[in-house]
């Protein structure tokens, strides 16, 4: 913890319970990884199969987007960051103008602490 | 309820798009608001409520990519995002995540990784909250002897400070955040958060944002937005790299984005109204209850972990929401009255 001399003598009590809390904070660290190291043990290997199911699907957005997850997988992944960006954009710039509406100031900040 | 199930093909499962608009909303504004993504909410409570984990965690990282597009737009007509520190964390957060996964890789093979992970995460949620909540009393007691004495409060000399006066070229001026250091300061910060957020499988906004204000300098706002410009690219490569591996269930996503932006546009609209220091005091408070509800889950208690988070991730959405409406009004009685500071 950085203090100069001018906050040290303002907050007196503050510099002992920083100390006192970080040396606990130390103590709780080293107990809760000491005994890790003595009770090591592999981790159990885990499987997932990636495959939608699409019997309950007929048509439709929710069907095609199954198919095209159990198609390929690429192309699915350069959807999601497609959709998520587009959802993003298009709901950030609409929402701004809904706020904007509202008669709230939406100009630049000052930054004050 | 029933009526608003709605298959999600990927996860191979129903589930209610309330919920989802409501898990999506409370995160929006906490993200909004603190500058972070927020996936220490949603994995677990998307979990909680029957998610398988993998997709859970896929899922997450998509809408997340989306809902910090949304407050990054806003933070940025605010003035908030420095996008050339932004960019300068990136390449060490990208630089570090990648020794970060080594370091994971090394700590499994020793057959260490899942529990020193989460135990070190438990004392550095503890460590980081400590920190900002100490910072913060520092300053009241500051701020309340110097209204005593009727002079300004004195400036102390922060680790950020004296990291700014070391003189490595190139110097660089960070406009937004109106600070002036050596590239490589922004550079080995990225680098150490991103280390210390891969090794603890986080996006690391928690991380960031503090490491901006304590370490870099930024003032509060300036981090919260600058951390949120890097969510915004992580999220968008997490999105792209958990869907080839098949673990976004996207309609899960799209249903959590949509509650999300409305959350994300208020939660970063709600900063415009307080100080930077009521942010710190509420993200330490954040901060505590993220690092109780990992303590449960160590103790075996996921369903209690899960309910604290979800719960808590609701109560600090309703008082940032209150903070907004409060600073709403104020703003409309002063601008009636005259000009005026309208923050709480």
């Amino acid at each position: 913890m950085i203090q100069d001399s001018a906050t040290k003598s303002l907050s007196p009590g503050t510099g002992a319970l920083a100390y006192r809390f970080f040396r606990w904070l130390w103590v709780l660290a080293i107990i809760l990884l000491s005994n890790e190291w003595l009770l090591a043990g592999p981790k159990p290997a885990k499987k997932l199969v990636n495959v939608a199911d699409t019997r309950a699907l007929e048509s439709g957005f929710t069907k095609w987007i199954a198919d095209l997850y159990n198609a390929n997988l690429w192309l699915y992944g350069l959807f999601v960051v497609g959709v998520m960006v587009l959802m993003g954009l298009v709901l950030g710039f609409g929402f701004d103008r809904v706020i904007k509406s509202l008669g709230i100031d939406l100009g630049r900040l000052e930054h004050h602490e | 309820m029933e009526m608003f199930n709605v298959w999600m093909p990927i996860a191979g499962m129903q589930f209610n798009v309330l919920l989802l608009l409501l898990i999506g909303f409370t995160v929006g504004v906490c993200g909004g608001f603190f500058g972070i993504g927020g996936a220490w909410i949603v994995t677990p409570a998307l979990n909680i409520f029957g998610f398988p984990m993998p997709y859970a965690i896929g899922t997450d990282l998509a809408h997340m990519g989306g809902k910090s597009i949304v407050s990054t737009i806003r933070h940025g007509k605010f003035g908030n995002v420095d996008i050339r520190l932004g960019i300068s964390m990136i390449v060490g957060t990208t630089v570090g995540m990648e020794l970060g996964a080594k370091l994971v890789m090394w700590l499994e093979r020793l057959g260490l990784a899942d529990s020193v992970i989460r135990k070190a995460y438990v004392v550095f949620l503890a460590f980081i909250g400590s920190y900002v909540l100490l910072d913060y009393i520092k300053y009241t007691r500051r701020q309340r002897l110097a209204r005593k004495q009727m002079a300004p409060a004195p400036h102390a000399d922060t680790i950020a400070h004296r990291l700014q006066r070391l003189r490595i070229p190139p110097m660089i001026y960070f406009k937004a955040s109106g600070i002036t250091c050596s590239i490589w300061l922004p550079i080995l910060v990225g680098l150490t958060t991103g280390i210390v957020a891969s090794v603890l499988g986080v996006g690391g906004g928690f991380i960031r944002m503090p490491a901006l204000i304590y370490l870099v300098g930024c003032p509060t706002l300036v981090a919260v937005g600058t951390d949120l410009f890097e969510v915004m690219i992580t999220g968008a490569y997490g999105a792209f790299t958990y869907g080839i591996k098949g673990r976004v269930e996207i309609i899960a996503a799209m249903w959590m984005l949509l509650g999300a932006a409305a959350g994300a546009q208020m939660g970063t609209i709600a900063v415009k109204y307080v100080r930077g220091y009521s942010i710190r005091l509420l993200f330490a408070v954040t901060i505590f209850i993220a690092c109780a509800s990992v303590l449960l889950k160590q103790l075996e208690l996921q369903i209690a972990s899960a309910t604290l988070i979800l719960t808590a991730g609701i109560a600090i959405s309703l008082v940032i929401l209150i903070l907004l409406v409060r600073g709403v009004r104020k703003e409309r009685e002063t601008r009636r009255a005259g000009s005026g500071d309208t923050r709480l």
